[in-house]
């Protein structure tokens, strides 16, 4: 997977680009032969990022917001709880991602006897140095997909909580550090609830992003259907002919870019008011903490880049909002029983809290 | 029909009285009427059974739904054995089918189910009454004793069913003790899964019940008639005035014979002659026994509707066409009576003592502590009732300031989810004065936007752009009606005016919009040929004056 880097942004220029005319025509600065200038390196971090995308557009159909959820928490250095009724390709986008991405890619299939130490790993003990060594699990990798993460106990959830909040692994008393970068990617199933383990909320909170898989288009539908029926593995997408577009010092690269994209005030004020606004609302219980302006930010700026802007507009901050926010609160039981959603409450929410515009 | 010759004493009873004169009535002539019944009700009793063989059910309730046809029978005999001689079984069989056809129709239909059958059968038997003068007459009869008599119906209920059981039992008594251990009796008479001939024997029985109680039920009903009739038109008056006649007959002709003597005048001898012949004083019977077709108990002359009606009542119409009608008259009469001298109503409430009896037994002093008493007691009670009101007002008042409260603590929530219903309407006056923080209200802006925005972009572009902003979501807001709101960023605002599809708006917003983000948010300094496109643009699509 990893034999064959490619250089990003050679691979990105021959990619159709739209917003590439539309934005940035004024703001190119002669390219100096470095490649230093923080410009420059915003237009290839830019080209990169959709260039990743346009590449898992091409693997998972009719799924283009959940792509562009899963690059904005990959660019903003969160972790993804993807949600959806089985068959919408949640294994698949993970996969198509650790395809383009040449990193370690590790896959954990959670089950309820699934241990911590299957997880994070062990010390065995060596025959022939006489001593115990550490056998690292297969947390330490660059992109760790957690399938159906609600089906192990909670000690092997919280196995996870702090690979995921501080990037290390306490083992045998040594904290190791997990590779950089680090990104769980969860799934779970909305609609069984036989044997599951509902996530705590102190680990739900951990996750940037809790994404929502619909079902796709008909005329995208259809177009999966032709595709995957045409392919040699005849139930699932292929995913063999992607190519691998980024490495991991490219993925820290792209945070770091985006990291350093412009936030007006009034911008980072719309977010934390966003979140604020969660606690005292009606309809909710429990409102969004201070992660959430944090992770509402950082969406907002990896969003940025992958939109191809030069700083944070205030869409950015409500575009990954209710992806932010909705597994931050809780519903007021009183609308759970009438039947309104999280989403629902959430939506008029954003409907209500006033944009900036100064 | 003669009341000389009534075979019972002729006197006002009570109703129960009368009814037990019927079951004497019935017990006097039992063989004839229960022979005659007999005669009558087994063969179609056997009829029935035999067209309806397997619908066992069905038999009884023929059978029963029959009865007023067989009661027909003993109401002939009876009303014949009343005044003079039992006529014999031959004579009541010859002349059942002629009592058995009128009416029969209406007496198996819809007065079938009458509960005072017994009590009306007369009326159409024997008066030979139908339709409007039937139900006059009813009415008249069924003032006094019908309840008797529908009591009497459920009695007879009671009693077949209570004789129907009974002989049912005593067949059932009849099976040897051996055998009818634990009711098993029916194996005994269980002859190869054959039921029906015990159902029909039951069905049967029935028929013989009916054959002691149908009979005593007419007879009963008859009696009360009669006792009806009796308590109307006087007889036992009448009978005790012919008497009173037969009594002084004999010293009445002497005295008229003395005193024809006297006076030797020719109308004596009329009167003479007239009171001689007995028959001549009745005239009513004499005309009516051979007028009445057969009926023996016929109507009295009074009791007729016709004559009723030579007598005209206050609110016939006749009355009603004069100058003066009744009906006039009356009502004033009764406006007269409304009004003050005659009645004058006046709510008042309160406590007050009620005046006592004036009782000298009571001493004075005594009675002056009872009345201070009952002083203080009344006016206690009569500042109870003054608290109570000021109690209710401040009850209300209570949940009056307790609904406000509630609407008040209440407030977001109301805001948030029962004002989203209410369709908003957007009238020119209702538009935000303020929207997203920026001052968007026509009159606050300069008259030619395009004009301010050039000169203000020497000094601040940042202003400059911000007016055209501005300028813009005015125009949006008044000249397109978009429904902006304040939570709209500006991607929403491009999307809205996209839905417009006006190509050179469409473009301009666009334009405008992203020189605003980039110096709103990004800190770029918008390039002065910016400066140019836009003021040229924004006259070249709003020429005219706001508001247009």
């Amino acid at each position: 997977m990893n034999d064959q880097p490619t250089e990003p942004g050679h691979a990105a220029n021959h990619l159709p680009t739209p917003e590439h005319g539309a934005v940035d025509h004024k703001h190119i600065e002669p390219a100096t032969p470095s490649g230093s200038n923080p410009a420059q390196q915003r237009q290839r971090a830019i080209h990169l990022a959709q260039a990743v995308r346009h590449e898992l557009q091409k693997a998972v159909i009719g799924q283009d917001a959940v792509i562009d959820d899963v690059l904005t928490a990959l660019i903003g250095g969160g972790h993804v709880l993807l949600e959806g009724v089985p068959g919408l390709g949640k294994t698949l986008l993970v996969r198509a991602l650790a395809r383009c991405f040449g990193g370690e890619f590790a896959r954990i299939q959670f089950t309820p006897d699934l241990m911590p130490s299957d997880v994070t790993g062990h010390a065995v003990y060596d025959m022939q140095s006489e001593q115990f060594k550490l056998r690292k699990g297969p947390l330490f990798t660059h992109l760790l997909l957690a399938d159906e993460i609600n089906r192990a106990p909670a000690k092997t959830q919280a196995a996870l909580l702090e690979a995921m909040q501080e990037r290390q692994v306490t083992l045998e008393g040594r904290a190791l550090p997990v590779p950089q970068p680090f990104m769980v990617l969860a799934t779970q199933n909305p609609i069984e609830q036989e044997g599951t383990y509902p996530l705590p909320e102190a680990e739900l909170d951990r996750f940037m992003l809790k994404v929502r898989m619909d079902y796709p288009q008909a005329d995208q539908e259809l177009e999966m259907v032709r595709q995957v029926t045409r392919s040699t593995r005849s139930d699932m997408l292929d995913i063999q002919p992607l190519r691998t577009l980024m490495q991991a010092k490219d993925v820290l690269a792209l945070q770091r870019i985006a990291g350093d994209l412009p936030v007006d005030e009034q911008v980072l004020d719309y977010a934390v008011r966003l979140a604020r606004a969660t606690r005292t609302w009606p309809g909710l219980t429990l409102g969004a903490g201070p992660r959430a302006s944090i992770a509402l930010i950082r969406g907002a700026r990896a969003r940025a880049l992958l939109r191809g802007g030069e700083f944070v507009v205030p869409d950015d901050v409500k575009g990954c909002a209710l992806a932010v926010l909705r597994h931050r609160v809780r519903l007021a039981p009183e609308l759970d029983i009438e039947g309104l959603s999280v989403d629902h409450v959430l939506n008029q929410l954003l409907d209500q809290v006033a944009a900036p515009r100064r | 029909m003669r009341l000389t010759d009534a075979s019972v004493v002729i006197r006002p009873r009570t109703s129960w009285e009368a009814i037990d004169l019927g079951v004497l009535l019935a017990q006097r002539h039992r063989a004839l009427l229960m022979t005659s019944w007999a005669i009558v009700t087994l063969p179609v009793f056997a009829l029935i059974t035999l067209l309806l063989w397997d619908y066992l059910s069905v038999v009884v309730l023929v059978f029963w739904w029959l009865k007023p046809a067989y009661e027909r029978l003993p109401l002939l005999i009876l009303s014949q054995a009343l005044f003079g001689s039992a006529p014999s079984l031959r004579q009541a069989l010859k002349s059942f089918p002629s009592a058995l056809k009128p009416q029969l129709i209406a007496s198996l239909t819809w007065r079938r189910l009458s509960l005072s059958r017994s009590f009306y059968q007369p009326v159409q038997q024997l008066e030979g009454l139908d339709g409007l003068p039937r139900a006059q007459r009813i009415a008249v009869l069924g003032q006094k004793d019908s309840r008797a008599a529908r009591l009497l119906t459920a009695l007879g209920s009671t009693l077949e069913l209570t004789f129907w059981i009974g002989l049912m039992v005593l067949f059932y008594a009849m099976i040897p003790p051996q055998i009818e251990a634990d009711w098993s009796w029916r194996s005994l008479l269980d002859i190869e899964g054959e039921w029906n001939w015990l159902e029909h024997l039951t069905n049967g029985f029935y028929a013989l019940v009916l054959i002691v109680w149908g009979p005593v039920y007419v007879s009963c009903g008859f009696a009360l008639y009669l006792n009806r009739r009796t308590a109307l038109e006087a007889w036992d008056i009448e009978l005790g005035f012919r008497k009173l006649r037969q009594r002084v007959m004999g010293s009445a002709v002497a005295l008229l014979l003395g005193g024809c003597l006297a006076l030797t005048l020719l109308p004596s001898s009329a009167l003479a002659e007239s009171a001689l012949n007995p028959s001549m004083t009745d005239p009513s019977m004499a005309d009516e026994i051979p007028s009445e077709s057969g009926n023996s108990c016929p109507l009295p002359p009074l009791d007729n509707p016709q004559t009723d009606e030579n007598v005209a009542s206050p609110d016939s119409p006749r009355l009603r066409n004069q100058l003066l009608t009744s009906q006039a008259s009356q009502d004033a009469i009764h406006s007269v009576l409304e009004q003050p001298p005659f009645k004058n109503p006046k709510p008042v409430s309160g406590w007050r003592i009620a005046q006592p009896k004036q009782d000298a037994s009571h001493d004075a002093r005594s009675a002056e502590t009872l009345t201070w008493l009952a002083r203080l007691i009344v006016g206690l009670l009569n500042v109870g009732k003054t608290l109570s009101t000021l109690f209710g007002a401040l009850l209300w008042t209570l949940v009056g300031l307790t609904v406000a409260w509630v609407i008040w603590r209440y407030r977001v929530w109301f805001a948030t989810f029962v004002g989203k219903s209410t369709p908003k309407a957007i009238a020119p006056q209702d538009l935000p004065q303020q929207l997203f923080g920026l001052q968007v209200r026509a009159e606050s802006l300069p008259a030619d936007v395009a004009d301010a925005a050039e000169r203000l972009w020497q000094q601040s572009p940042r202003e400059a752009l911000s007016l055209l902003y501005r300028a813009l979501l005015s125009r949006l807001l008044t000249d397109y009606q978009l429904p902006l709101r304040s939570a709209d960023t500006e991607v929403q605002i491009l999307a809205r005016i996209a839905e417009l599809k006006q190509p050179s708006l469409d473009d301009f917003s666009h334009e405008l919009t992203r020189h605003w983000q980039n110096l709103a948010y990004g800190h770029q300094m918008p390039p002065d040929q910016a400066r140019q496109t836009l003021c040229a643009d924004w006259r070249k699509l709003f020429a005219q004056g706001p508001g247009a």
